[in-house]
């Protein structure tokens, strides 16, 4: 037991930490010394003073102070974690789903049109696996719409909602065109059907990517947005600072109580000090294992997993545009710029799409986009050497290395970076997704944590102060 | 018939399409704009082109060049404040100059191609007439009433050299009745990328799946070496050299048939897509482009090479206008577009079409283009 030079023979029935009983009240009503204005303050009467405070009636003041100051620290902070742990699992419950289902979307998109074009460029028979990847794709996608559709609803976003309304109007009629070019080409009027297709396509090109791309963006955002409100500061500080000062209290009032009643410890104040320590331990960790897991799940799971998507999209894109080639044979060469134009979009190089996605993904992902990087150069010479054909008015030889099933080919080269941007993607998905989860989790029964403290400190510092009250009576 | 062996199999393909279509809350077929739906906005085209001097320029098609000049004189004699700057550069510059915004008005024989359209979505092609193109011969001893029956097939052999003499049996099987000469086949294409070249071989390819397989179409392909083959330049190269060279076969833009009659060349009946063979006269021309009224997307982007009329010819095609729709004032889109407007209106009176044997747009497609025309802004 630590002793001051102040301290008493503590009175039998003395609870263990206690050093003594107070002194009793001086004759006359005259308080003992004690702080005048603040609890811990010295005991020196001021001189102008008109009623100085009796003790009971500041230890009366510290324990309301006290116990509302736990009060308040545990509804500010409670809610704050509320908020916080709300957000965390919007991130995983809604925000991540709904990304990845616009993200799809867009995907299947890209790839429905791809595989419809390219088979229309073998004939009129279609093979049964291109037929129901398109069909899948299609389904796949309606069903997504529908699906962001009925969560737009709620979300309040008028860009997100004309978005959506643009591809529930747009895709129909894309099908519908295709399927009045499928009908003119197996009746034999093939010319009109390659007119039909391009028209499909642009109306893909000009209306659902760029509608799908937009409403993918706005769920990207809002996913985003609810990481940041997970792994917020503002309200974090806010706690904190009341917990220092609940703290600082809780430091004064003991010492003030140690010097006024010669006891080192004060049971109820010290458990309150106890309840608030181990509180706010528990929210700085768990916040900081949140906002650590969620800023990679955004960082290396959804970033780079959008700009895997982007490059997909681009990659789908490239292809399209040499099979399109292959039916419009206009003649001119926009759709080697159009190439060109992705080609540089997409990489490899300083700041191009598979580079930024090598560099943004760890582990697996990241090994799969340097391979799709490495890949595409090969795909590249394929599809130059298409072209070359194709300027060269040589379409049978362009045809065969641009659909043909050889592993030299076009369709080979468009297959392997493909495989490799899906593998990235799904790579990076599992990271976003266990991350987030992490990061969910990570505030896990906090708000129990904030509110069971808060009740004990004010337990605590009830209980302890009213002892003293108790001693005055 | 063919066509009715294909049915099934079509409907087991767009089953599949149709009822993922419907997956995403509609039906297809039902939300395809075909062209009885579309209707002209009203009130959206001015009737006249902006006040003061207004300056229109053009390039592009050659055969629509003739037609074009002939449409800018009538015009500037109804709205003298509008001048015309016209040139005959080809489609092919047509389009790149009017994309590049160096025209007002790109004049081409093809829709853009999607490249096209990807790189600038902005633009529109607008169907101003409806053309065709002829084959002409020149085999000596027929008579000038005498149309030959030709098929898709039977000129892809004759390009690729594999017949070689005009009374070869597989052409006097077509034409029973007709004394064929024993002059040799002389094959006439176009020297430079040409929207002509890529209607021809569109039609050989559709009818000829060996040419398909082999050559292909375009507005260039890989000409068969055939002794005597000639490449010329132009549409009018293409008649000056069938006129100089006896047994010569060739493909002439319709505007060209009055110039290849007057020296001597005949022009073929051709095998449709249902198997009657048909010259190229205003009512097959129409019948052909009728045809395929219903089918016309609201852009219309359409080929109508080898269609589905049973009376039709079967190269038929729209002459373009390719413009931008968003102008650089609302002066130069006003008069664009009262000037487009009129085009395919009084400008499709017979008066100015028949000069050039082209047809007038059908009715729908008239309200199409007036739509398409109405967003030019």
């Amino acid at each position: 037991m630590v002793t001051t030079p102040a301290q008493q023979p503590a009175p039998a029935g003395a609870a263990p930490g206690q050093r003594a009983a107070p002194a009793p009240p001086a004759p006359g009503g005259q308080p003992p010394a004690g702080p005048p204005g603040l609890p811990g303050t010295q005991a020196t009467p001021a001189p102008h003073r008109r009623t100085p405070a009796t003790v009971p009636a500041r230890l009366r003041f510290l324990l309301i102070t006290l116990v509302s100051a736990a009060a308040g620290f545990g509804v500010v902070g409670a809610w704050t974690v509320i908020q916080h742990a709300s957000a965390a699992r919007d991130v995983v419950s809604t925000s991540e789903p709904l990304s990845l289902t616009a993200q799809r979307m867009y995907q299947d998109l890209s790839d429905a049109d791809v595989t419809v074009t390219t088979s229309f460029l073998i004939g009129p028979t279609v093979r049964p696996a291109a037929r129901e990847r398109y069909a899948a794709d299609i389904a796949r996608a309606a069903a997504d719409l529908t699906r962001l559709e009925s969560a737009a609803t709620t979300s309040g976003n008028p860009r997100l909602v004309r978005s959506l309304a643009a591809m529930a109007a747009g895709l129909p009629v894309y099908t519908g065109y295709l399927s009045q070019a499928q009908t003119q080409f197996l009746l034999g009027y093939r010319l009109t059907a390659g007119s039909t297709m391009q028209v499909a396509s642009e109306r893909m090109h000009l209306t659902l990517l760029p509608a799908a791309r937009a409403s993918y963006a706005e769920e990207n955002a809002a996913l985003t947005a609810a990481s940041a409100r997970a792994t917020g500061l503002p309200w974090i500080v806010v706690v904190l600072l009341l917990a220092i000062a609940l703290g600082f209290v809780l430091y004064r009032a003991q010492r003030w109580l140690s010097g006024r009643t010669h006891r080192v410890f004060n049971l109820g104040l010290l458990a309150a000090s106890v309840a608030l320590a181990v509180s706010v331990l528990w929210l700085l960790i768990a916040f900081a294992v949140a906002r650590t897991d969620l800023q990679r799940a955004v960082e290396h799971g959804s970033g780079s997993a959008e700009t895997l998507a982007q490059a997909t999209i681009d990659t789908q894109q490239a292809r399209g545009y040499e099979v399109l080639n292959l039916i419009s044979r206009s003649g001119n060469d926009t759709f080697v710029k159009d190439f060109q134009a992705i080609r540089a979009k997409l990489g490899p190089g300083p700041g191009t799409l598979l580079a930024t996605a090598a560099a943004a993904s760890t582990g697996a992902g990241a090994r799969w986009a340097t391979a799709a990087a490495h890949d595409v150069q090969d795909w590249y010479k394929v599809i130059d050497r298409a072209y070359a054909l194709d300027d060269k008015a040589q379409y049978t030889d362009e045809t065969a290395l641009v659909i043909g099933p050889g592993a030299g080919g076009s369709t080979a080269g468009f297959a392997r970076v493909e495989a490799d941007l899906s593998r990235a993607t799904n790579a990076d998905h599992a990271v976003f997704h266990a991350s987030a989860i992490a990061g969910r989790d990570a505030y896990a029964g906090l708000d129990v944590v904030i509110i069971a403290a808060a009740v004990l400190m004010a337990a605590g510092c009830a209980w302890g102060l009213s002892r003293r009250l108790a001693e005055y009576r | 018939m063919a066509l009715r062996s294909r049915l099934p199999l079509a409907a087991a393909v767009v089953l599949p399409l149709a009822l993922a279509a419907g997956c995403s809350g509609g039906t297809g077929n039902a939300a395809i704009p075909l062209a009885p739906a579309a209707a002209s906005p009203g009130g959206a085209i001015p009737a006249g082109p902006a006040p003061g001097p207004q300056a229109l320029s053009e390039t592009g098609s050659t055969l629509l060049h003739p037609l074009l000049r002939s449409w800018a004189a009538a015009y500037q004699q109804q709205h003298a404040n509008v001048s015309f700057t016209l040139g005959a550069t080809g489609s092919g510059k047509g389009i790149a100059e009017a994309s590049a915004g160096r025209v007002d008005i790109g004049a081409s024989d093809a829709f853009l191609s999607s490249g096209d359209l990807i790189t600038n979505p902005a633009m529109l092609n607008i169907p101003l007439a409806v053309s065709a193109q002829q084959v002409n011969y020149n085999v000596p001893g027929l008579r000038r009433a005498t149309h030959l029956r030709l098929n898709g097939k039977v000129l892809a052999e004759m390009y690729q050299g594999a017949i070689t003499s005009w009374n070869d049996p597989r052409i006097a099987a077509l034409n029973p009745g007709v004394r064929l000469p024993h002059t040799r086949v002389v094959p006439l294409h176009r020297a430079e990328s040409s929207g002509d070249t890529f209607l021809f071989t569109s039609y050989l390819s559709t009818q000829d799946t060996a040419w398909d397989r082999v050559r292909g179409y375009g507005t260039t392909v890989a000409w068969p070496s055939v002794p005597g083959a000639r490449a010329e330049t132009g549409n009018s190269g293409m008649v000056a050299g069938c006129v100089a060279t006896p047994g010569c076969v060739a493909y002439v833009g319709i505007a060209y048939l009055g110039q290849a009659a007057d020296g001597g060349l005949g022009h073929a009946a051709l095998r449709n897509a249902l198997g009657a063979y048909e010259a190229p006269t205003a009512n097959t021309i129409t019948a052909a482009v009728n045809s395929l009224v219903s089918a016309t997307p609201v852009n219309e982007t359409i080929s109508m090479v080898d269609g589905p009329a049973e009376k039709g010819y079967p190269i038929v095609n729209y002459e373009y206008a390719i413009v931008s729709a968003r102008q650089r004032s609302a002066a130069k889109a006003r008069t664009i577009k009262a000037f487009l407007h009129w085009v395919i209106t009084e400008g499709n009176a017979p008066h100015y079409l028949d000069q050039v044997r082209f047809q007038p747009l059908p009715d729908p497609i008239v309200s199409l283009s007036d739509a398409q025309i109405a967003k030019i802004g």
